[in-house]
C-alpha cells in the first residue's frame, strides 16, 4: 500500500529561513542545533563544577611516592626529569643499532643503483679516450675526415613521448638514488665518528695546521696505547 | 618493432549469474562464476559483468612499452623504455645467463623477439661499444675465438651477436668458471667451450677452425704474446682482433697510458695492425680496448 502513497505527489514542505532583517546573526538556528549547543555548554559547566568540588574537598595530607620526584610549579605539574633515562651502555647499544640501520639502508640503495645502472647505459658522462692508429699522413687525414663526418651527423631521436618520459624518469631515479647514497654515507661516517668519540681512550681534536689532508670536518687523533 | 603488453585473458566470462528469482527471494548474490582455477591469472577484473563482447587488453593503457632499435654495430640493439640499454637478441628465448634483464618485444606480425640487456659494467666488449669503438668486427655469421671466457657472460652476448650461423670458441683455463661456461654452452649451439690454457693453443688446435676475429680478455702480463700465439694458429690473414688491456695487470707502477702504448708496440711487433683504442672509462678504471687487423697485405705504393 505504501507504494501507492509514494507514487502520489505530496506537498513539499519548505524550511523556514532566517529573515532578511536578522541575516547578520548567521543562519537561523533550529531546535536540533540548539540542543547540540546547549549540551556542549552544560557539559563544560559540569566539568568546571566537578573540578571546583575536587579542589574544595582536597586532602592536604594526601601523598603518593611519585610526588618525591615531581612537583608543581605555579600550579603546573612538572614531569620527572628524563635526562638519565638510559645508561651509557644502553645508549651505546642504541647508537650501534642506529648506525646499523643507516648502513643497511645505504647498502640497499647501492644495490638498487647497481640494478639501475645495469640497464641505463647512455647518459653517463663518458670521459674516455679514443685513439686511432694510422700508418702514414694520408691515412691519418682520412681518419680525421671520417671522425668529422661522424661528429656532424646528430642522432635524431624520434621516440614516442611516453617512452621519452619513461627514460627521463629512470635516469632521474638513478640520480636521486645516487645522491641519497651520498647523504647516507655521510651520515654513516658522522655517526661512527660520534660513537668512536664516546668510547674510552685518550684523544684530541687536531688543530687546523696539524691536519695533513685538509677537510672541512673535524679530525681526531687517538693516543697510541698498548693493548694488554 | 614495438612491444605490447601481453593480452590478458578475461576471467572466462564471469557473468552476472544471479538475477531475481520469481519466488521473491534474490538468487544468490550475482557472483562471478566460472573464474577457473587458473593461478597464473591474477586479476580477472572486478567489473567483468556486462562487457562480454570486448576481449582485448583490460585496464592497462595500450601502446608501446619498449622500442628496440638497431645499433650501429650489426647484431647489437638499443632498447628504449624504462631502460635505456644496449642489448642483443636472445638466442635462447626465456633464459637469462647471469640474471640480466630480458626485454620481450612483439613484432607487427605477432611474433615475439626477446632481447637481453648487455651490462657494460660486466662486459668489456659492451663497455667498448658504448665507448664508441668504430668496429668490433664481431657480427652475425662471424667465427670468433674468445680467450678468457670466464663464466661466459660476455660469451653469451657474443653468441647472440654471431647468431646461429657463427661460431664462438670460448677458451677458459679455470675449471670453476669453466663449469658455468659449459652450462651456458649447453643451451647455445654456437658456443664451443674449451677448458684449456690459452698459452698453449696447440692443445686445442683440433677443436678450433680458422676464425675471423679473436677477442682476448685474459688480463695476463703476457697477453700480447698469448694473442699472437693464438692468432698464428687460428686467425685468418686479414682477420681482426679485439683485445682488452687492464693496465694494472701488466704493470701497476707506470701510468695506464704508457702501458697501453707499450702493449700496442708489442702487438705491432707481432704482425698485428692496431687501428684504434678506446678506454673503457665510466665502466672500468684503467682499461683500454684495442681493435685492429692481423697480417694485413701491404698497401701498393705504386698507386699513389
Amino acid at each position: 500500500m505504501s507504494s501507492i502513497r509514494n507514487a502520489v505527489p505530496r506537498k513539499a514542505h519548505k524550511e523556514r529561513a532566517q529573515p532578511n532583517s536578522r541575516k547578520k546573526f548567521g543562519i537561523l538556528e533550529k531546535h536540533k542545533d540548539y540542543v547540540q549547543r546547549a549540551r556542549a555548554y552544560h557539559q563544560k559547566e559540569q566539568t568546571i563544577q566537578k573540578l571546583k568540588e575536587k579542589a574544595a574537598f582536597r586532602n592536604p595530607d594526601e601523598f603518593y611516592f611519585k610526588m618525591i620526584k615531581t612537583k608543581t610549579v605555579d600550579g603546573v605539574h612538572k614531569q620527572e626529569s628524563q635526562a638519565n633515562k638510559y645508561t651509557k651502555e644502553e645508549l651505546m647499544l642504541m647508537k650501534t643499532q642506529d648506525i646499523g640501520y643507516i648502513s643497511q639502508k645505504a647498502q640497499a640503495e647501492k644495490k638498487k643503483i647497481e640494478k639501475l645502472t645495469a640497464s641505463l647505459h647512455f647518459r653517463c658522462n663518458s670521459s674516455n679516450k679514443h685513439v686511432y692508429y694510422a700508418e702514414d699522413r694520408e691515412e691519418a687525414r682520412q681518419i680525421k675526415l671520417k671522425i668529422l663526418e661522424k661528429g656532424k651527423s646528430p642522432a635524431v631521436e624520434d621516440l614516442p613521448n611516453d617512452i621519452k618520459r619513461k627514460i627521463a624518469a629512470s635516469y632521474k631515479e638513478l640520480e636521486d638514488r645516487k645522491s641519497r647514497v651520498k647523504e647516507l654515507d655521510n651520515i654513516y661516517a658522522d655517526m661512527t665518528l660520534q660513537k668512536e668519540l664516546q668510547k674510552k681512550g685518550r684523544k684530541r681534536k687536531l688543530r687546523e695546521d696539524e691536519i695533513v689532508n685538509p677537510t672541512s670536518r673535524p679530525v681526531y687523533k687517538w693516543r697510541a696505547e698498548r693493548k694488554p | 618493432m614495438v612491444a605490447r603488453t601481453p593480452t590478458r585473458g578475461r576471467g572466462g566470462g564471469g557473468g552476472f549469474r544471479g538475477g531475481r528469482g520469481d519466488g521473491g527471494g534474490r538468487g544468490g548474490r550475482g557472483g562471478f562464476g566460472g573464474r577457473g582455477g587458473d593461478s597464473a591469472m591474477k586479476r580477472g577484473g572486478g567489473r567483468s559483468g556486462g562487457r562480454g563482447g570486448r576481449g582485448g587488453r583490460g585496464g592497462m593503457k595500450g601502446g608501446s612499452k619498449v622500442v628496440v632499435e638497431p645499433h650501429r654495430h650489426e647484431g647489437v640493439f638499443i632498447a628504449k623504455g624504462k631502460e635505456d640499454a644496449l642489448c642483443t637478441k636472445n638466442m635462447v628465448p626465456g633464459e637469462a645467463v647471469y640474471n640480466e634483464k630480458r626485454i620481450s618485444v612483439q613484432n607487427e606480425d605477432g611474433t615475439k623477439v626477446e632481447y637481453r640487456v648487455w651490462n657494460p659494467f660486466r662486459s668489456k666488449l659492451a663497455a667498448a661499444i658504448l665507448g664508441g669503438v668504430d668496429d668490433i668486427w664481431i657480427k652475425p655469421g662471424a667465427r670468433v675465438l674468445y680467450l678468457g671466457a670466464a663464466s661466459g657472460t660476455t660469451v653469451s652476448h657474443v653468441s647472440d651477436l654471431v647468431g646461429p650461423n657463427g661460431v664462438v670458441y670460448a677458451v677458459e683455463f679455470s675449471h670453476r668458471s669453466g663449469r658455468d661456461l659449459v652450462n651456458m654452452a649447453k643451451k647455445r649451439t654456437n658456443v664451443i667451450p674449451i677448458i684449456e690454457d690459452a698459452r698453449h693453443p696447440a692443445k686445442y688446435r683440433m677443436l678450433v677452425g680458422m676464425v675471423d676475429v679473436i677477442f682476448s680478455d685474459v688480463a695476463q702480463p703476457d697477453q700480447a704474446r698469448i694473442l699472437a700465439l693464438n692468432a698464428s694458429y687460428f686467425l685468418k690473414a686479414g682477420g681482426h682482433f679485439v683485445i682488452s688491456i687492464k693496465a694494472n695487470c701488466i704493470d701497476s707502477t707506470v701510468p695506464a697510458e704508457a702501458v697501453f702504448a707499450q702493449e700496442v708496440k708489442k702487438l705491432q711487433a707481432d704482425q698485428f695492425k692496431p687501428s684504434e683504442q678506446v678506454t673503457l672509462e665510466p665502466f672500468e678504471r684503467d682499461h683500454a680496448c684495442v681493435v685492429g687487423a692481423y697480417r694485413v697485405p701491404k698497401k701498393q705504393k705504386a698507386a699513389a
